[in-house]
């Protein structure tokens, strides 16, 4: 795999994440739509690249719901899909995502009428009720990408069932759109999702340095191509630049995080859209993230072999969307962080208890043992909503995060 | 084997020469407390797990989960983490119902018969199979009967929940041995006169008991139900082909409308054509607090029945005596409603 990349020509890190930007992403997608380009609404767990070479743009909802938080622009929505009957215990990506479909409209502004529909249960199985749910409102062409529970996503039987799904989503893409199937666009946008996903990869890394080069906070933005715009080629070269920014903040023994860094630790969880400014808190106190399974385990090349292999598209494809987090039984998933925790020189966790994830925070406490067992870290629990706000208080949220931090400064005394 | 949710196979653990039971929720506080899991969980989930740790289904040889809940499945790690029973089967069970989803999922079949093989030693051939295809389908046949009597039958509503359960917890032949005897017993003159007929669609067996009583304190007679764990396993049976492994998949998939998974449509269709076949003039949908999957397809069912003008009652509540006490009204008022 080259590592160098495609890369002909110097490009501005800056240049590069305005395009790619949440906003600029929607000024693409409305673009897209008045050149006649597909829209298809997409669940984010699908395999992009396909949509990408074929020439489809996506939209993710999931997306837009956290960027609309945020931004402080979700309220509005929950309080539509409230209005409808949608009980706020319900995942507050889908009310928000729900409430966009029936407005047309989402934080920045009106979404074209889609095309076709994509949806799966990659990330959890309220995506097909979602869907479905779409596709009877929109009547459009719908297709799911299938992902039945396992605990043995490498079973050859089960990733060749994700394969031949691939092939099928390809047909439907066919069948439905003008958008032909060319296997040289497939490679190459799989070329640029391993690219992309290689750099991502490689700044995680990075974090093992002290200070860790990178802020959680600032990473939870630059993560967005990976999730929205990963097959493309200015997502993984902003990536490779995004590498090499961060390589020179090492070097340097530099670090984006507020403050200086005295305490190491780990995120579990989806970051608190709705209030981002937690990460800003415990990084002015002196607590800098340096491992979190959202940004090293939920995105970009998931192959067992860490690399996609462009030479056999549909099977690096299928071996990456199988090999996902929620597919992992507790005893693997804690291997994950059984190896971070020394490798990243952690000093305490902090687990994100989000009522609108059960996937990610059904087996919280587990981990917990599993992780005070073998090394005896502090852990705070924080309670609240990836994207919606209700019930959440920072001033709390302060109060809680003190106390820990008071735990870490005595264990390091 | 102990069966954790409607959508296990039971005729391949039936096939094995195993008995499958369904696990059902207990009214018992405690046992919740005991779960050690989140607050903002569904309480069947509390409910099993703190049986499971007090050891109530201490003498069962292992659990199938087959679901379509994020709850439901990551309950599952958590118990097979804890090594909670002697064997632990998650079903890989497709969320369509294409010709490779039936593939896949007959393919899948084969791997569990093969797992249950190893614990109970009775190897799951193709005849067995069929055998117990058969089994069952003459279940869900005497509970579509039984259900089409029960309008005029005279047999309480919250009886009526007590024959449905007890087939998820008695060994299939015992039960249609027992549906058999009843049927044939049934006084078919028996109307419900000056009466409101309802329809309960529910999750939580001992909830719906409570709401069955209080809508028959006001006057109401719950003539129909349907559960989850009935709708997807007691409403269509299963028919035989050739090969009995493929027919099993695709008599799982995509024949019930259940949350989650099927289209709005024709689970929409489905609960009027219950409500229409029994005489139901109202419908109450209750929803386990957390219960996502029932939460969310409540409110998309609810356009449908805005739409045809079928009148329904949603209650959202816990399963404690005090969660279900303040329902009282809102049942009278509906009742009194359809008046």
């Amino acid at each position: 795999m080259p590592e160098a990349g495609r890369l002909e020509e110097p490009s501005d890190i800056k240049s590069l994440l305005k395009k790619l930007s949440a906003g600029a992403q929607y000024r693409r997608m409305m673009a897209a739509h008045e050149e006649g380009q597909p829209i298809c609404v997409a669940s984010a767990g699908i395999p992009s690249e396909i949509l990408y070479a074929m020439g489809v743009y996506p939209i993710y909802p999931e997306s837009l719901a956290a960027i609309a938080a945020g931004i402080g622009k979700a309220q509005e929505f929950f309080d539509l899909a409230r209005e409808r009957g949608y009980s706020p215990s319900i995942c507050s990506y889908a009310r928000c995502g729900l409430a966009f479909s029936w407005v047309n409209r989402c934080a920045f502004g009106p979404i074209p009428e889609p095309d076709i529909f994509i949806g799966d249960t990659n990330l959890c199985c309220l995506h097909v009720t979602w869907w479905a749910y779409l596709r009877e409102q929109f009547e459009k062409p719908t297709f799911f990408v299938d992902l039945p529970a396992t605990d043995d996503p490498q079973d050859p039987n089960y990733v060749d069932y994700y394969e031949e799904q691939i092939h099928e989503m390809v047909k439907f893409i066919e069948a439905n759109t003008p958008c032909v199937f060319r296997m040289e666009k497939l490679k190459e946008t799989v070329r640029n999702s391993d690219r992309a996903g290689h750099y991502w990869k490689s700044i995680m890394q990075l974090r093992k340095n002290k200070p860790s080069p990178a802020s959680f906070r600032t990473l939870a933005g630059e993560i967005l191509p990976l999730v929205t715009a990963l097959g493309i080629q200015e997502a993984a070269d902003f990536y490779q630049l995004l590498y090499q920014s961060y390589g020179g903040l090492v070097k340097e023994g530099k670090t984006l995080a507020k403050g200086v860094e005295k305490y190491r630790l780990i995120w579990d969880g989806i970051p608190i859209w709705h209030h981002l400014q937690v990460i800003d808190y415990f990084e002015t106190k002196g607590a800098n993230f340096v491992w979190e399974p959202y940004t090293s385990l939920n995105w970009g090349n998931l192959n067992p072999a860490g690399r996609l292999d462009p030479e056999k598209p549909f099977r690096t494809l299928a071996e990456k969307y199988t090999n996902v987090k929620i597919n992992l039984p507790l005893e693997k998933k804690f291997r994950f962080y059984d190896q971070a925790i020394p490798e990243y020189r952690v000093d305490g966790v902090v687990m994100f208890s989000n009522r609108s994830c059960r996937p990610n925070s059904i087996g919280q406490d587990e981990l917990i043992a599993m992780i005070k067992e073998k090394y005896d870290l502090p852990v705070l629990i924080l309670e609240g909503d990836q994207a919606d706000a209700e019930g959440f208080n920072m001033q709390d949220a302060r109060t809680r995060i003190d106390g820990f931090l008071e735990v870490l400064e005595a264990r390091q005394s | 084997m102990a069966c954790f949710y409607g959508l296990v196979p039971k005729e391949i653990i039936h096939a094995a020469g195993m008995v499958p039971l369904q696990l059902i929720e207990d009214r018992d506080p405690r046992y919740e407390g005991q779960s050690g899991l989140l607050p903002y969980l569904c309480g069947m989930s509390k409910s099993l797990t703190g049986q499971i740790y007090s050891r109530v289904f201490a003498y069962v040889d292992g659990v199938m989960v087959a679901t379509v809940c994020d709850t439901n499945r990551r309950v599952f790690d958590i118990w097979a983490h804890k090594k909670l029973f002697p064997h632990c089967l998650l079903v890989r069970l497709p969320s369509t119902a294409t010709e490779l989803a039936v593939k896949f999922y007959a393919e899948e079949f084969r791997r569990l018969a093969r797992e249950l093989e190893r614990i109970s030693g009775v190897a799951v051939t193709e005849e067995r199979l069929r055998g117990a295809i058969a089994q069952f389908n003459e279940n869900r046949e005497l509970l579509r009967r039984f259900y089409d009597a029960l309008p005029e039958s005279g047999i309480a509503g919250a009886e009526a929940i007590h024959v449905f359960a007890a087939a998820l917890v008695t060994p299939v032949e015992e039960h249609n041995v027992l549906l058999r005897q009843l049927l044939g017993s049934l006084d078919a003159s028996a109307k419900m006169e000056g009466k409101t007929k309802l329809m309960l669609c529910a999750l939580n067996l001992n909830m719906s008991l409570e709401v069955v009583r209080l809508a028959e304190k006001y006057g109401a007679a719950v003539v129909t139900n349907d559960f989850t764990h009935n709708a997807r396993y007691g409403s269509d049976p299963i028919p035989l082909a050739g090969d009995p492994f493929e027919d099993l998949a695709r008599g799982y998939l995509g024949r019930v409308p259940a949350p989650g998974v099927y289209p709005f449509e024709a689970r929409a269709g489905y609960i009027r054509e219950r409500m229409q076949k029994a005489g139901a003039q109202g419908m109450i949908y209750l929803i386990q607090l957390y219960c996502d999957a029932y939460a969310m397809e409540y409110a998309m069912l609810k356009e449908r029945f805005d739409r045809w003008n079928l009148k329904h009652l949603k209650l959202e509540a816990e399963d404690t005596p005090s969660s279900i006490e303040p329902l009282n009204v809102r049942v009278q008022s509906f009742v009194e409603s359809l008046l």
